[in-house]
This record gives C-alpha cells, structure tokens and sequence, in this order.
C-alpha cells in the first residue's frame, strides 16, 4: 500500500509487546545463566564459567534481539534487571552500573547494525560482557567477595579464588572466554535461527 | 492474612540482605515472618517440609565440618552448607511469589510511581519464572519418551545436541506464550502511558506495620551487633 501516510511513531501495542519480551527473555536469561554458571562450582572450571554462560545464552539473546523494535530502551531494561538481580544476590553496586553500561552499548549497537547477523552478532559479544563481570569484585574488592563467597562455599574453594585474585591474567582469561563462547554461541545461534525459528515464522 | 505488595518487596528486600550479609541466627530470625505467613495461608505442609529439611542441612553441617570425610563427603557438607544459606532466601521468594497476584503486584508499583516501562516487564519475568521450569519438565518428559536424556551416551557424545533437543522447544513454547500474553495484555488496555484501576484495594494496615517495624528492629540488631 504505498498511499498510506503514517505518523512515523511506533504504535503503543508494539511497545507493549517489547515489554512482555524484554519480561520473558529477562526470565529465560537469569535462569540459563545460573544454570551455566555452575559449571565454575567446579574449582578447575572457575575461568570457564564465563564461556559456558555466553555459549548458551547465545541463542535466546539473538531471538530476543530479532523479536525487540525499541533496541536501546529493551536492552537498558533487560540489562537493569540482570544487574539488580545480582545487586539483590549480594553483589556490589559496580556489578548493577556494569550492566547499565552493557546494556545501552548493546542497544546502540543493534540500532547502528540493524537486526542483520552483524548487529545480533556485535549485541551478544557486548552483552557476554555482562556475565563475565559477574567474578569482577574478586579483583576489585577481594576481601568483601571472599568473604561473601565464604559464606555459601566450602574452605577449599574460597582458598582457590584467593590463589586466583593473585594474579590479573585469570581475570582476562575470563573474559576472554566469555568473548569466546559470545563469538562461538553467535555462530551456532545463527544456525540455529535459520534452521528453526526463520523457517517456522518467530524471526524475520 | 494479606499484606500489601510494597510491604512484602520491602521484606523480600531485607530478608535478601541480612540473610546474605549476617551471621546465620539473623537468617532465622528473617525466613520466621514468611514462614509464619505462610501458615495463614495454610501452606504447613510446604512450611513443614521447608523446616525438616532445612534442620537436617544445618545440623548435618555443624556435626560434619569439623571432621575428615573424604571427597565425596566434601561435596555433601558443601551442598548442606549451600541449602543452609540459600533455603531462607527460597522461602521468602516463595511466600512473595505465591501470594502476590500480578494486578496486586502493579498496583504497588504503580502507587510507589515506578514506571510502567519497568513495571510491565518486571511482573511478566516474575510471573514467568515458574512457567519457564514448567515447560522445560514438561520438555525433558516429551524428550524422555523419545529416549532422549540430559546425561546419557548420546547427548554426552555430541553435547550441543541438548541445546536443539531442549533449549529450541523451550524457546519457540515461551515465545508462543509471550505473543499470546503481549495481546491479552492490550486487550486489557495494559499500556505503558495509562494508568489503570486495579479491583483489589491495595493499602497498610496494622499487619504491615508490624512487618516494617520487625524488619527495622532486625536491621537495627545487625548494625548494633556489627559495631
């Protein structure tokens, strides 16, 4: 119908239905992230953990970003809400600003990309950033997060993280892994949208 | 008994922090006002069962740290001392989420002036955690009946085959149910620039204040006792 004017603006509706995913991704995403993470209850495992969570959040992350139309706003809400549930579980206030942060990035960066792999692909690599920021007290405030992580984990694990917040190289091994499984989870998640969820009409 | 939903987040809120930050007695002190609610809400057998097996991890904690078992008894003694720690915050949690209905819940959103815009959103990923655990049992039991498990030979062999076999379904179920959700929420007139009337009256009343002022007599024992 090329005669129909419009205003331009965005109907209500769809923000609405922006809400309601931002709401059920935010869900899903706590859930895969607590799930995949306790792949670092392992002590050997610590610095994987990061890759794991990015790994298999990968997928969900690019059926959210294709399903959102307000990328900036929807990435800002679904970040705070990650970053206050960690605040919630005991982590500091750098943790909730980190994901702020990633959030807004992540939105800027679907808006400039667009929804093509580009922009999903550079939105999740952002957002993994998040998750690996998760240990980032351990470096910044290390005797507060031993102290806490004393308190829900045996001696023998808090003696590692302390071995661990020694040195600064595990702390870029861990967010070098959370980039890997970003850059690995987008490419199977790529897959993955064309084989399922484009064929079957939830993403464009 | 029925709280207001500002109360209840303020709980959820104080709970979270002193059983996260104080020493365990502190932790008793926080999980006995839910647990007490929930028995108004006649959930003894959810209180009972919260309360044996909460017992059990405690006092097996206490006798076996102490004493040489081995690795697979480290494991166990970390697992006692993890639902030690976590269970109050589980109850808490629960108490808030079954007891809270959605209109209730953006009802005290609405009067504490929090935007629709983070309202909306945090209701449906609320309301939406119990249903993500349900469609994934219900999931693993269709994959079951295909003879596919989460830790067998195959999928251990080829692990990426979980996230097709559990993760997709998972997804494409959740996103069908958000869809139907988006469009009973307008149909509703669930707008972010409307504010609605909610049929359930919503205020303090003498019980509230008897949490808020327990939960400020808590908080206070913890300051005064760090110091």
């Amino acid at each position: 119908m090329p005669n129909v004017k419009t205003t331009g603006k965005k109907s209500s509706n769809t923000l609405v239905r922006d809400l309601v995913n931002v709401g059920i991704f935010a869900a899903l995403y706590i859930v895969l992230a607590f799930l995949s993470s306790s792949v670092g209850y392992i002590p050997a495992l610590i610095v994987f953990s990061t890759g794991s969570i990015a790994l298999v959040t990968s997928i969900p992350l690019f059926l959210f970003f294709s399903k959102i139309e307000r990328s900036i706003l929807c990435c800002l809400i679904f970040c705070g809400f990650f970053g206050t549930a960690m605040f919630v579980m005991g982590q500091g206030i750098l943790m909730l600003s980190i994901s702020l942060l990633v959030g807004l990035l992540a939105g800027v960066a679907l808006k400039v990309f667009g929804k093509g792999f580009a922009g999903l692909f550079s939105a999740n690599i952002i957002l993994c950033l998040m998750s690996s920021s998760m240990m980032l007290p351990l470096w910044t405030s290390t005797e507060e997060y031993l102290e806490y992580t004393r308190t829900m984990c045996d001696a023998g694990y808090v003696a590692k993280l302390a071995e661990l917040s020694q040195s600064p190289w595990p702390l870029v091994a861990i967010y070098a892994f959370g980039i890997l499984g970003a850059v690995v989870g987008g490419f199977i998640a790529r897959r993955v949208m064309k084989k399922h969820f484009e064929r079957i009409g939830l993403a464009k | 008994m029925k709280l207001d939903p500002r109360t209840k987040l303020f709980l959820a809120i104080v709970a979270n922090s002193v059983i996260l930050s104080a020493p365990p007695v502190y932790s008793v002190l926080m999980f006995a006002v839910p647990a007490i609610l929930l028995l108004f809400e006649k959930k003894w057998k959810f209180v009972l069962a919260f309360f044996s097996l909460y017992l059990a991890a405690v006092l097996g904690f206490e006798h076996l740290k102490t004493m040489d078992v081995g690795r697979v008894g480290t494991l166990a003694v970390s697992t006692m001392m993890i639902v030690s720690r976590m269970m109050p915050i589980t109850i808490v949690l629960y108490y808030v989420m079954q007891t809270t209905k959605a209109n209730e819940f953006m009802a005290g959103m609405s009067r504490m002036h929090v935007p629709n815009k983070v309202t909306i959103p945090l209701t449906v990923m609320i309301r939406f955690f119990p249903t993500v655990f349900d469609e994934s049992r219900a999931i693993g039991n269709a994959m079951k009946m295909r003879g596919i498990r989460l830790f067998s030979l195959h999928t251990l062999k080829n692990p990426l085959t979980i996230l097709e076999y559990r993760l997709i379904p998972l997804l494409v179920s959740i996103t069908k149910i958000g869809d139907e959700l988006s469009v009973a929420a307008s149909t509703r007139a669930l707008a972010p620039d409307t504010r609605r009337t909610c049929i359930v009256p919503i205020g303090f009343h003498v019980q509230d204040a008897v949490v808020f002022v327990y939960c400020i007599a808590v908080i206070a024992f913890v300051v005064v006792s760090h110091i």
